[in-house]
């Protein structure tokens, strides 16, 4: 018996030895785990409405962030002649509910809000309240009304922030000259000689449908206002009590029907628009439904006003996107508005989720294959359609979340990719596996395409490569336009990833990509 | 003096160090122990470090001086020193045909049948799992144990921290117990019930704006060595203020067969400064307002936890199954033996507020049941819960050195590691102690 033992005792040693001691090394594998994890797939009536998004898509990230001030009319403009797919821009809302379409909350950076107002709420905040007039022509609402409001808004006030002034009171602002001096050698007298106001995002969709400011002699845009039919008959206080959150007084009605004019610059692209819903505190409560209000009277919602399935997104050398159901991408990195998205949108327009990695409210904390599927399925619950990945590199060297594998289990889900933001050939290349180019990689099963080559490529037999997005956000129109033309991803015939069977076709996409400078000259800046 | 011997054991043997100096009424002993472990992992998701491991090496010694016994003995499992048992124990007869002892230094709390048996005695590879996450371990204190054929009651109190080393505050103090009656006790059988409590006002903690928040960890591995991590099973629990640990257990054994096992309930208190962390949220524009806003958005919970285990053994051939009257613990192999055993543990740190939504990508629960983007804070602790089967086969060549061999399938449920849910493990063991 005792030799029994010890026999099994040192089978059982070498048993054990030899599991221990073979080649094969187990340890936490991302690359592995990534295709191991189970990822949920889009719908097929959700892809229905992903398939609205051009592939390849140049977003062009708050319109310029390098050529013209951010977010304003010379910015969108400037992408929208240049040939971008999509101008990108921010929701805010001023105190009136206007939707704005501006990055920072705290309008210190983009605009001279510190010179123009005080610290405090606005000196002629008490004149814009005498301006609404009645039809006789006397005051509409009485001093001790005015007094009271006046009080109430000291209370809410929030410095420099959006969401404290009225609409009226932000074209006060210069949202262009602080661009001259930050970037000197971008600077342009236009910038600041032709005011370039906050911005709405009805002014946003108008640049994007080749109409521009409808300006008065002096060059300050003609936007006249007056009360809401609803709150015609109300008081302050009583517009006040009747507000969902009572530092938003949204009573002002403007006249949105004059404030525009046919831009005689356009030069006919027609780029969809891609505006991001910021932190739920940053805005009113019903924010979304603004939103969803304001694309319905711009006819630029498509569950109101669908356009034809079969419209092209680039017609004759021209972007036709903004002709298309995929005019609007909405974008968000919150779970409020994601979730009041769900609601009010319910998937039908393109939504993409926003990725950020870190401690704060909304960013991924658990970065893993595992913490990633999570936040896809939290997407795709919420009826997103795309996922926007913060990618590395200078010169915002941002967090990295579109790592090879990051990127195979998005489109293990069905979802588009669009990594925001891209600075450089450098950035462009690794992401659309150009670095990967000659070799074999562990994602070549969903992510390889053979490109071939086209009259604008510079290579000329067919190139396999594995591609990391679908699309993305750039502060480069100029470079990334030459880069995807360059690279056979533009004016080309493709594979559709999402199709073996289809070819992507955006053969028709404008193969000229004006020099960027030239084009703001043109505009005249 | 068979008596006085095992009263003086050390709680982490069950036998005296072997090679002994005796001068009269004084004698030395010197002893040492070493446990090598070797392991194969087989998991679902996370892979565990399968290997060899020195598991445990140790020098002890003792000196017993009439009535007294002192005991040291010095960890260097793992390549580094590490303090284990060091105490003073006075030992008397009494007139219940039974012992007084009263022992201080730094040893195992009373509470736990299995922390109070030595690993080199116990019958499986390692403690099970739920002693470990809810059972306590060595703590500096002092202890007053009666014991005789029948009863057996150990209490004493002891510090929460071994060396005054917290961040900040009261080292902490806790007080606790073990009482068993023995309502059949022979030499061939005994049969034993018993119940303990340990009451502890949490000491020490980190101090943020002058407020001190007190922390709990909690966790156990896998009932292994090889790969000890506690990762996959274990919470952090903050501002706790009393921890309360109730436990109850069985045992029985003859000298073929044995089986015991334990409940183990561990309730954890909370208590923070809230007015303080509220004050001090009012440094910006986005401050909560109202006290009772903050409370609301920041609820505190007490925390309960519950864990067990049955063991089983049966012995093939060898010396029988014997019980320490002096610790209330069985002993282990003695002599040439082979024994099968069997074990099933529980353990669970889930304490789950029903309805809340829990984010993998966000490592976060949320009260309402969906993401937010200030969501009121969750009071939900997901340390998972744990169900663990082993059976082993042991054999002792003397009383000197055995070789043991199990096989553990663990089955865990943690929001936190969905894939992670079975895991496999085949371990083997070299142990001498002399």
């Amino acid at each position: 018996m005792l030799k029994k033992a010890i026999g099994t005792g040192l089978a059982l040693s070498v048993t054990m030895v030899t599991f221990t001691s073979c080649e094969h090394q187990e340890f936490t594998n991302e690359k592995e785990d990534a295709k191991r994890v189970e990822v949920q797939t889009i719908s097929p009536d959700m892809a229905k409405v992903r398939d609205y998004v051009p592939l390849y898509a140049v977003i062009a990230h708050r319109g310029s962030t390098f050529w013209a001030p951010e977010e304003t009319e010379a910015a969108w403009r400037w992408a929208r002649n240049m040939g971008a797919d999509y101008l990108e821009s921010d929701l805010q809302a001023s105190k009136d509910c206007v939707v704005l379409a501006n990055h920072d909350d705290n309008l210190s950076r983009t605009t001279n809000v510190e010179n123009v107002f005080s610290e405090y709420v606005p000196s002629s905040r008490k004149d814009f309240y005498r301006s609404f007039k009645n039809a006789d022509g006397t005051q509409h609402f009485t001093e001790a009304d005015i007094a009271e409001q006046y009080a109430a808004d000291v209370a809410s006030f929030r410095p420099y922030y959006a969401m404290s002034y009225y609409y009226h009171e932000l074209l006060m602002l210069d949202a262009g000259s602080w661009f001259n001096e930050t970037s000197l050698e971008q600077a342009r007298p236009g910038f600041a000689n032709q005011h370039q106001y906050v911005s709405a995002l009805r002014d946003q969709i108008a640049y994007a449908e080749g109409r521009k400011l409808n300006r008065d002699a002096n060059g300050e845009r003609v936007l006249t206002y007056k009360i809401k039919d609803e709150y015609k008959d109300m008081s302050l206080k009583q517009i006040r009590e009747a507000m969902p959150q009572a530092k938003y007084m949204a009573f002002v009605e403007y006249d949105w029907s004059n404030a525009y004019v046919a831009d005689d610059k356009d030069n006919g692209n027609r780029p969809g628009i891609y505006p991001e819903f910021k932190e739920s505190w940053v805005n009113p409560s019903n924010m979304v439904q603004l939103v969803y209000d304001e694309l319905n009277a711009c006819g630029w919602n498509i569950i109101t006003k669908p356009e034809a399935e079969n419209a092209p997104f680039y017609a004759n050398g021209k972007v036709n996107i903004g002709n298309t159901n995929g005019k609007v991408i909405l974008q968000t990195f919150t779970f409020d508005a994601l979730r009041q998205y769900n609601e009010i949108f319910a998937g039908r327009v393109p939504m993409c989720y926003l990725l950020w990695e870190g401690k704060g409210a909304t960013d991924l904390t658990y970065t893993t294959p595992t913490g990633y599927a999570d936040i896809i399925k939290f997407a795709l619950d919420n009826g997103c359609h795309i996922i926007g990945p913060a990618i590395s590199g200078a010169p915002n060297n941002y967090p990295e979340m579109n790592e090879p594998w990051q990127a195979y289990m998005i489109r293990k889900s069905g979802m588009i990719n669009h990594p925001y933001s891209f600075d450089s050939y450098a950035q462009m290349g690794k992401y659309m596996g150009i670095y990967n180019y000659g070799i074999e990689t562990s994602y070549d099963d969903l992510m390889r395409i053979t490109v071939d080559p086209t009259q604008y490529t510079v290579f000329t037999s067919p190139v396999s490569l594995p591609v990391y997005m679908d699309g993305f956000f750039t502060n480069r129109t100029e470079m990334s336009l030459r880069y995807m033309i360059d690279q056979g991803f533009r004016c080309n015939k493709l594979p559709n990833p999402f199709y073996a069977d289809r070819v992507y076709d955006n053969s028709q996409a404008p193969a000229d990509v004006p020099d960027a400078e030239a084009v703001l000259e043109y505009l005249g800046y | 003096m068979m008596a006085l011997c095992l009263a003086g054991n050390a709680q982490d043997f069950d036998n005296d160090p072997t090679v002994q100096l005796q001068k009269n009424d004084a004698k030395f002993t010197v002893g040492a122990r070493m446990m090598g472990d070797v392991a194969y992992y087989h998991s679902d998701f996370t892979p565990l470090k399968s290997g060899a491991s020195l598991t445990d090496a140790r020098i002890r010694t003792s000196f017993s001086y009439r009535d007294w016994y002192f005991y040291a003995d010095f960890g260097f499992g793992g390549g580094k020193f590490s303090q284990k048992n060091i105490f003073a124990q006075w030992n008397k007869e009494n007139w219940a045909n039974g012992w007084n002892v009263v022992k201080a230094g730094y040893y195992n709390d009373p509470g736990s049948m299995a922390r109070n048996t030595s690993l080199g005695s116990y019958h499986f590879i390692s403690r099970p799992g739920s002693t470990m996450a809810l059972g306590v371990g060595r703590e500096l204190g002092v202890t007053y144990k009666f014991y005789n054929n029948m009863w057996f009651a150990n209490q004493g109190i002891s510090t929460d921290h071994t060396y005054n080393n917290q961040i900040a505050g009261f080292d902490g103090v806790a007080v606790s117990g073990r009482w068993l009656v023995r309502p059949l006790n022979t030499e061939d059988q005994t049969f034993h019930i018993g119940v303990n409590a340990r009451f502890a006002h949490r000491g020490g903690g980190e101090v943020t704006n002058n407020v001190i928040n007190k922390k709990l960890t909690i966790g156990q591995a896998l009932e292994t060595y090889v790969d000890g991590t506690e990762d996959l099973v274990t919470a952090e629990l903050p501002w706790v203020n009393n921890v309360v640990n109730v436990g109850a257990e069985l045992l029985y054994r003859n000298p073929k067969f044995f089986a015991r096992g334990e409940f183990l309930y561990k309730h954890v208190t909370k208590k923070r400064d809230s007015y303080s962390l509220f004050e001090d949220a009012q440094n910006n524009i986005d401050c909560w307002g109202t006290y009772e806003a903050w409370l609301a958005a920041n609820p505190l919970r007490n925390n309960n936890f519950y864990g067990g285990y049955v063991e089983l053994g049966y012995m093939i051939f060898g010396s029988p199954y014997t019980y320490s009257n002096a610790d209330g613990v069985l002993g282990g192999l003695k002599g040439k033996s082979l024994e099968i055993v069997a074990r099933y543990n529980y353990t669970g740190l889930n304490d789950i507020v029903d309805g809340e939504y829990y984010s993998v990508g966000r490592d976060q629960y949320y009260p309402t049941g969906y993401m937010q983007d200030y969501p009121y804070a969750s009071s939900s602790v997901g340390g998972g819960n744990v169900n663990a089967v082993t059976v082993g086969v042991n054999f002792s060549f003397n009383k000197y050195i055995q070789v043991m061999a199990d096989y553990t399938y663990t089955h865990l449920d943690r929001d936190k590691l969905p894939y992670d849910r079975d895991f496999h493990a085949v371990q083997g063991r070299v142990q001498f102690t002399f």
